[in-house]
């Protein structure tokens, strides 16, 4: 099966790149090739470096530390090498050669800083700028253009360039590629990083070009929007302005902006993030190289709906008076809250927790409920209590870690589609794909996942008789070395979750017999949805909605809960809405205590691999927000229930009393306890719902709107908005 | 310690006055030399206050060392006063100097959680 773009395909049959050189690996997780081959000796402007054979000449002049300068080669995409600005001067050559495609020879004698080389550089920069427009002033590159620093660098102080006949230089029609990018195909370079791009990382061949020498462009042959879930990163790969942001255009100078590092949390991926931000306002969003979970790219639903973050914001504490929400003093609110806090009977305090809440705030909610008697703590999508539960961290985890996807070479998803769940988890599967033969399959509705993949149809039964052995893809995994289930959430929260779990687990307990993986292979994985989810679970939320619903609770906290809950079935608590956003959770409040987003508080998040990571206060909340579990805590003083901390680290105390891997921020603490959460998968009773698995996010549109802040972002409004009108097409 | 050790200590160098009413003289010079100025201190300076404030102020700074008894101090007191009269006379204090000794008091910063938390300051 040729998988690979064609004119990969093709060097690859050269001989020319080996899989080494194609495609960047983390070096933890590089597969060992079975012999290592001999090292090559070069020298680099008379360094001597020793490298694998079939390691380009740029490679390994970046081994020494001389960085060639490059616009076309990019180290996580296919070679293409028609740019020509990394030419360099290889001694008794006669041409100098492209250094990002040339692989190396021994005894090479490399000069990038020669006359040769100088000149070459010059030239192509000479050629490149001719038919580049110069407006720098009004591009939304300039200060993080290539194209400026390395003609600035490398070319020449004086233009040649006089437009005798009058005719102006060479102009290109402007693409429309949605609401999210932005282009000016004058300013395009022909670098081909977006198509390459589009056709390996996102799977959409949408992007191509059309025409030759001076006539070539870049576009979408018919116009049509660009759609993918990661399209957003073809702006940060683009080396000239030519494609830019659309919601930043004309907004900031980049030397202008404060950067402030933080995690992104629209999924459980937990993206690292940095956020540009100026006056108080977040500018824009980008990503931050994190091997182990996003490499570099960062999905749309994160990069564009930080304008989300101003608007519908809940700015001062609010009482239902008279039926009505109405503006009041933290005092007030603070006092009518603790008011419903009093003289509570056991077990009539629930806490509900949303999608975004962060650990201190589940800890500093758990603390006050557990003061008050009660153990009602959920979250708003349930994981299923039998078996195992929430005991054992391996039965909620993605086990086998975010890197590791890419090397298997069998996937079942079951009930769950990443491509929109976890965008950068889609991409991992679809390099396995391209790079390594992987076979995935489906249980659930038909998908576009960007890949081939079979599928085995919607029942869940399904999951049975792979296990039985009487399913044909079972042939299939027989054969695997390193096979991964990989379990949708969503599923779980079904009436029959629990048996699709115990289903699921003694599947991959018969595949761990069957198949010889290695110790530390995990095939049963967890997908989340929800960035808080792994959090609220290793904290101990562990109790379900409908026990919640049943104890009839006086009080319910609901922290960021927007979904799955409704007025009527908490008809008589008062209901204390923390959160950042005026959504469905706040509608139905009678006390609401405006808290902060993401960006404005110091938070600790959990991704679905178990990995802690740390958010950044970018900017201060709006208005009278405050930092979540400050509202907690200050109402725990007015309930009489104060709680032993006062600030951020006295809490991370009490944090890593409960789970000290909560504190323990970048580091994944492995899963081990895998064959107990098998056994105490036998405990399940139950039997299979006849409706057929399904999953909410099945096209495009449904991706872009799935919680408060991006409900309230123009941006993604209008990203739907252009998909439904592209499908009518 | 020993009697005539401790008699050493206390016997120090005087700065100015050798007794008490030495020293309540000079304080009551310094006073009254203020208190002459107070016209042309208005006159000098663009200050939204009149004599009667200044007289006030005058008297507020001078009662805020009342307790002293140390001579040495009053006497160290007195100079940096003619110090102060002396900048301000020869106007080598601007407007915003002399309006410092009408400064509103500073409400202390909150330390413990409630107060931070309803301030809104971390």
């Amino acid at each position: 099966m040729l998988r690979l773009p064609l004119f990969r395909a093709i060097s690859r049959s050269n001989g020319r790149l080996t899989s080494a050189v194609c495609f960047h690996n983390s070096a933890a997780n590089q597969q060992q090739p079975q012999q290592q081959p001999e090292l090559i000796e070069l020298f680099i402007d008379d360094k001597p470096v020793q490298v694998p054979p079939g390691t380009t000449v740029l490679k390994a002049a970046a081994m020494v530390g001389v960085e060639i300068p490059r616009f076309c080669y990019h180290e996580r995409l296919a070679i293409a090498g028609n740019c020509r600005m990394c030419l360099v001067e290889i001694e008794k050559q006669v041409k100098p050669v492209a250094a990002c495609a040339m692989p190396v020879m021994k005894g090479w004698r490399v000069k990038t800083n020669s006359a040769l080389t100088r000149k070459a550089r010059e030239g192509v920069m000479e050629f490149l700028l001719v038919n580049h427009p110069l407006d720098c002033p009004i591009c939304d590159q300039g200060g993080e253009c290539d194209l400026q620093d390395q003609s600035m660098a490398f070319g020449n102080d004086r233009s040649r360039f006089t437009d005798i006949n009058f005719s102006g230089k060479r102009a290109v029609e402007d693409k429309d590629l949605g609401p999210l990018i932005k282009t000016v195909m004058t300013r395009c370079i022909h670098c081909t990083r977006c198509i390459r791009f589009a056709s390996e990382v996102a799977g959409v061949d949408d992007l191509g070009t059309t025409g030759r020498g001076n006539e070539m462009q870049v576009g979408t042959y018919v116009e049509k929007l660009f759609m993918s879930e990661v399209s957003g990163n073809i702006i940060d790969l683009c080396p000239v302005g030519a494609l830019t942001s659309k919601p930043y255009a004309f907004v900031a100078r980049p030397w202008e902006n404060h950067r402030t590092d933080s995690i992104d949390v629209h999924d459980a991926v937990g993206s690292n993030i940095v956020v540009s931000h100026r006056t108080g306002e977040v500018l824009r969003i980008l990503p931050r190289v994190n091997e182990d979970v996003n490499e570099e790219w960062l999905a749309d639903k994160a990069r564009f709906s930080y304008d989300g973050l101003k608007r519908q914001r809940l700015i001062t504490p609010m009482l239902k008076i008279d039926g009505k929400l109405q503006n009041v003093e933290w005092e007030d609110a603070l006092v009518a809250a603790a008011r419903a806090l009093q003289d509570l009977p056991p077990n009539k305090c629930a806490a509900i927790a949303g999608c975004m809440a962060d650990a201190e705030v589940l800890v500093a909610v758990k603390d006050l409920v557990n003061t008050l008697d009660s153990e009602l703590l959920t979250t708003e999508q349930e994981f299923p209590k039998s078996g195992a539960g929430v005991d054992l961290r391996s039965n909620y985890l993605l086990n086998n870690k975010i890197a590791n996807v890419e090397h298997a070479d069998v996937i079942l998803l079951i009930g769950t589609n990443p491509r929109f769940e976890a965008p950068l988890v889609n991409t991992r599967i679809r390099k396995g794909y391209l790079h390594r033969e992987q076979n995935v399959a489906v249980i659930g509705p038909k998908l576009d996942l960007t890949y081939d993949h079979e599928n085995l149809g919607q029942s869940p039964d399904i999951i049975s008789q792979i296990k039985s052995g009487s399913h044909p893809f079972c042939e299939v995994l027989k054969n695997a070395k390193k096979p991964m289930i990989i379990l949708g959430a969503d599923v779980l929260t079904r009436k029959d979750g629990d048996k699709i779990l115990a289903e699921t687990q003694s599947l991959c307990k018969n595949i761990e017999k069957t198949v010889k993986t290695d110790a530390d292979w995990k095939v049963f994985n967890i997908l989340h949805t929800n960035a808080s989810q792994v959090t609220a679970l290793d904290v101990g939320y562990a109790a379900s909605l409908e026990e919640v619903k049943k104890a009839k609770p006086s009080v319910l906290f609901l922290l960021g809960a927007d979904e799955n809950i409704k007025k009527e079935d908490f008809g008589e608590s008062c209901i204390i809405y923390v959160g950042s956003h005026g959504d469905n959770g706040a509608q139905i409040a009678d006390i609401v205590l405006p808290g902060a987003a993401y960006t404005e508080k110091t938070a600790t998040y959990v991704n679905m691999e178990g990995r802690a990571q740390l958010t950044n206060a970018a900017i201060t909340p709006p208005g009278m927000a405050r930092p979540d579990w400050k509202i907690i805590r200050a109402l725990s003083e007015i309930a009489g229930h104060r709680l032993p901390y006062d600030d951020l680290h006295e809490l991370r105390d009490r944090i890593a009393e409960i789970a000290p891997h909560l504190v323990n921020y970048g580091e994944v603490e492995p899963s081990n306890f895998l064959k107990q959460v098998y056994e105490l998968a036998k405990t399940t009773q139950g039997s299979f719902l006849p409706d057929p698995i399904d999953i909410k996010q099945k096209s495009l549109d449904q991706f872009f709107m799935t919680n408060a802040i991006s409900r309230a972002s123009p941006t993604m409004a209008k990203c739907v908005q252009a998909v439904q009108k592209q499908k009518q097409v | 310690m020993s009697n005539p050790a401790r008699i050493v200590t206390r016997q120090v160098k005087p700065l100015l006055s050798l007794n008490e009413n030495e020293a309540r003289r000079r304080v009551f010079g310094l006073y009254k030399a203020w208190i002459r100025q107070v016209p042309f201190i208005l006159q000098d300076y663009d200050i939204p206050k009149n004599a009667k404030d200044l007289k006030m102020k005058i008297r507020e700074e001078f009662n805020k060392h009342r307790t002293v008894k140390d001579i040495r101090v009053i006497d160290m007191l007195v100079i940096k006063g003619q110090m102060e009269l002396k900048e301000t006379v020869e106007k080598w204090k601007n407007k915003g100097a002399l309006m410092f000794y009408f400064k509103d008091t500073v409400e202390p910063k909150p330390t413990d959680f409630m107060s931070k938390f309803m301030n809104g300051t971390d």
